[in-house]
């Protein structure tokens, strides 16, 4: 299978007030073009620092990584057209509509003219937001933001579409409504990289899942394989198997 | 990324600022009504308009020069108001401890003394001098009244009035006007962008935005031009509304305020970058505001001329590049001097524009 994302021995620390964390350990793996791939772990794990560093928002420390075969530290200018990112706050203009919000994001993507009225139409009512178009978004509901949240990245039609904790904190209709999205844009053959704290998400959706604790990568397989391998049940004991019981910081 | 594309997203951002601003009614209200209240506040409120003052005239002379004069303080009218500034009391025979007394039991805010020699002494071109005594508890009125006297006795070229040393020779509104347009200018251009940029950092459309191709540098651009044009509307406005209001004039070239005035936005949406990258939110980015345009606003001399402060404060007024805007907007709008009464203002003003700029730019990162 062709790599679309090569991680390699990616290391991140940050220094905070004197104090040194390791938020990434030398951590390698690939995302092949296509599959739904899952990062789970703990609090802390370091997922959303790698996430970060391969949406080109945080630099590596040491290490490389290589987006559709493009450097994150050199090349960022030519990766970012190609993703899509859903973010894990909602990140929309308040004071502007549905519409405008979507407009915005065509704008900053370089999506032709001709073609933003179309797109934005098309988008809206595949989420069922046809009639709050018009709306300013202060006023929509946790579901609904979230559904425009999701669209206004795939607008420009990225080849890899990143989403940060898809369906934290939905109710289970739109949360169902978020995951036929993940695979009707899988199966238009974009590449889906998430991080979830949902097991059953990412048992449910993910070609393989990566396993994150302590800034390590500590498993990468496809979930059957890997319940298999620690003769679990389900996922939930996949992740305890390999990150223990203790709360982390 | 050519400049031209960079230049078209800048414009975007512009644009969606604008839009986002308008629907901010709250906000665009206060935005261009607040400096047009101070001025028309502390315009009438410090004494722009001193009106109906009572004082004392001790007139020990009997000559027609002194008549002359005291019937000029009697009808004197100030430039901006058709009302006597003083009501005058006449009497003669007074000692200067007596007239003292008078002041400072609250019945006069000013005492003027003539001698006995007064006619004589003009008649003979003759030194002479008048005494002016003020209620010096009300600095205010005080200096204003000094003021028009001093105004007053500069046609009799060789009358010298012993006063004591503040304000200098303009109306109080012709000092405030340029002051204030500088402070607004300074405290909107620092707050609305650094607010702007805490509140998308906190709102998270920051961070999305720089997720998307469009450069840095076009989304700071952005902000600017959007600034640039907000900062300008408001001088403007807040000029014309002096006019109209408090019939200030305009001595000086607009384009050179425009020029000043584009300068030090420049300067004040660095700073405004500057702060707000080192806050996360729109609450630290307000306290972190007041700590810094606040001693801004007293200290640099919009209300009163730095020549009336201690030294120590002079000193902390010309580290701060307001100071400077304030002095080139009052050498331009009052004075109505070009550019080369204003290019050591202009140089500092540069400065202060590229030094916060650049560390602007480069604090303002994606990583945010």
């Amino acid at each position: 299978m062709e790599p679309i994302i090569e991680v390699k021995n990616l290391v991140k620390v940050f220094n905070s007030r004197g104090r040194t964390i390791t938020a990434v350990n030398d951590v390698s793996f690939e995302v092949f073009k296509g599959e739904i791939f899952g990062m789970i772990g703990p609090n802390g794990a370091g997922k959303s620092t790698t996430f970060s560093m391969m949406t080109t928002l945080l630099k590596p420390t040491s290490g490389s990584i290589k987006v559709a075969g493009f450097d994150v530290e050199k090349q960022d200018d030519k990766i970012r057209p190609l993703i899509g990112i859903v973010p894990q706050k909602l990140s929309l203009y308040s004071l502007l509509t549905a519409r405008e919000n979507l407009e915005l994001m065509c704008n900053l993507y370089n999506v032709p003219k001709k073609e933003i009225d179309e797109k934005v139409d098309y988008y809206l009512k595949l989420v069922g937001l046809e009639k709050s178009a018009d709306r300013y978004t202060g006023g929509f509901s946790g579901g609904m933001k979230q559904r425009l949240s999701v669209i206004a990245a795939v607008l420009h039609d990225p080849e890899i579409l990143f989403w940060d904790e898809p369906s934290t904190g939905l109710d289970p209709q739109t949360r169902n409504v978020i995951w036929k999205l993940a695979k009707k844009f899988n199966a238009e053959g974009k590449t889906l990289i998430f991080t979830t704290h949902y097991m059953e998400e990412a048992d449910n959706l993910c070609n393989r899942v990566a396993v994150m604790d302590l800034g390590k990568l500590v498993a990468l397989d496809n979930p059957e394989v890997l319940k298999e391998k620690t003769g679990s049940a389900n996922l939930e004991e996949v992740f305890v198997h390999f990150t223990g019981e203790q709360v982390r910081d | 990324m050519t400049l031209k594309t960079e230049l078209m997203d800048s414009i975007m951002v512009a644009k969606k600022e604008f839009k986002i601003l308008f629907r901010k009614k709250w906000l665009v209200v206060p935005l261009f009504l607040f400096p047009i209240i101070m001025i028309v506040f502390f315009g009438y409120g410090m004494g722009g308009t001193v009106k109906n003052s009572p004082i004392l005239i001790i007139n020990d002379d009997t000559g027609r020069a002194s008549s002359t004069l005291v019937q000029e303080i009697g009808s004197y009218t100030p430039k901006y108001d058709s009302t006597p500034m003083f009501s005058v009391t006449y009497t003669r025979d007074m000692s200067q401890s007596e007239a003292e007394s008078k002041i400072d039991s609250g019945l006069y805010k000013g005492a003027l003394i003539i001698p006995q020699d007064y006619s004589d002494s003009i008649a003979n071109n003759k030194n002479t001098t008048l005494t002016l005594l003020t209620d010096s508890s009300d600095t205010t009125t005080s200096g204003v009244i000094i003021n028009a006297m001093r105004q007053l006795l500069a046609k009799n070229g060789i009358v010298s009035l012993k006063i004591p040393e503040i304000y200098g020779n303009l109306e109080y509104l012709d000092f405030l006007t340029p002051g204030i347009i500088a402070l607004t200018v300074f405290m909107g251009s620092v707050a609305t962008t650094g607010s702007a940029i805490a509140g998308e950092k906190e709102d998270g459309t920051l961070v999305r935005m720089l997720m998307t191709p469009i450069s840095k540098r076009s989304v700071i651009l952005g902000k600017t031009i959007y600034q640039l044009i907000l900062q300008l509307a408001r001088a403007v406005i807040l000029i014309i509304a002096a006019y109209f209001l408090v019939g200030f004039h305009m001595n000086g070239s607009w384009l050179l305020v425009a020029l000043l005035l584009i300068v030090f936005t420049l300067g004040g949406v660095g700073m405004g970058i500057v702060m707000s990258s080192r806050v996360e939110d729109m609450e630290s980015f307000f306290q972190l505001n007041m700590l810094i345009t606040m001693p801004a606003m007293f200290v640099t001399g919009v209300f009163f001329p730095l020549s009336s402060v201690p030294n120590w404060m002079r000193y902390i007024a010309y580290c701060l590049p307001l100071t400077y805007a304030i002095d080139a907007l009052r050498i331009i709008m009052v004075k109505g001097q070009g550019l080369n009464a204003i290019s050591f203002d202009m140089i500092i003003l540069t400065l202060f524009a590229i030094v916060t700029f650049t560390l602007g730019v480069r604090l303002f990162r994606r990583e945010a």
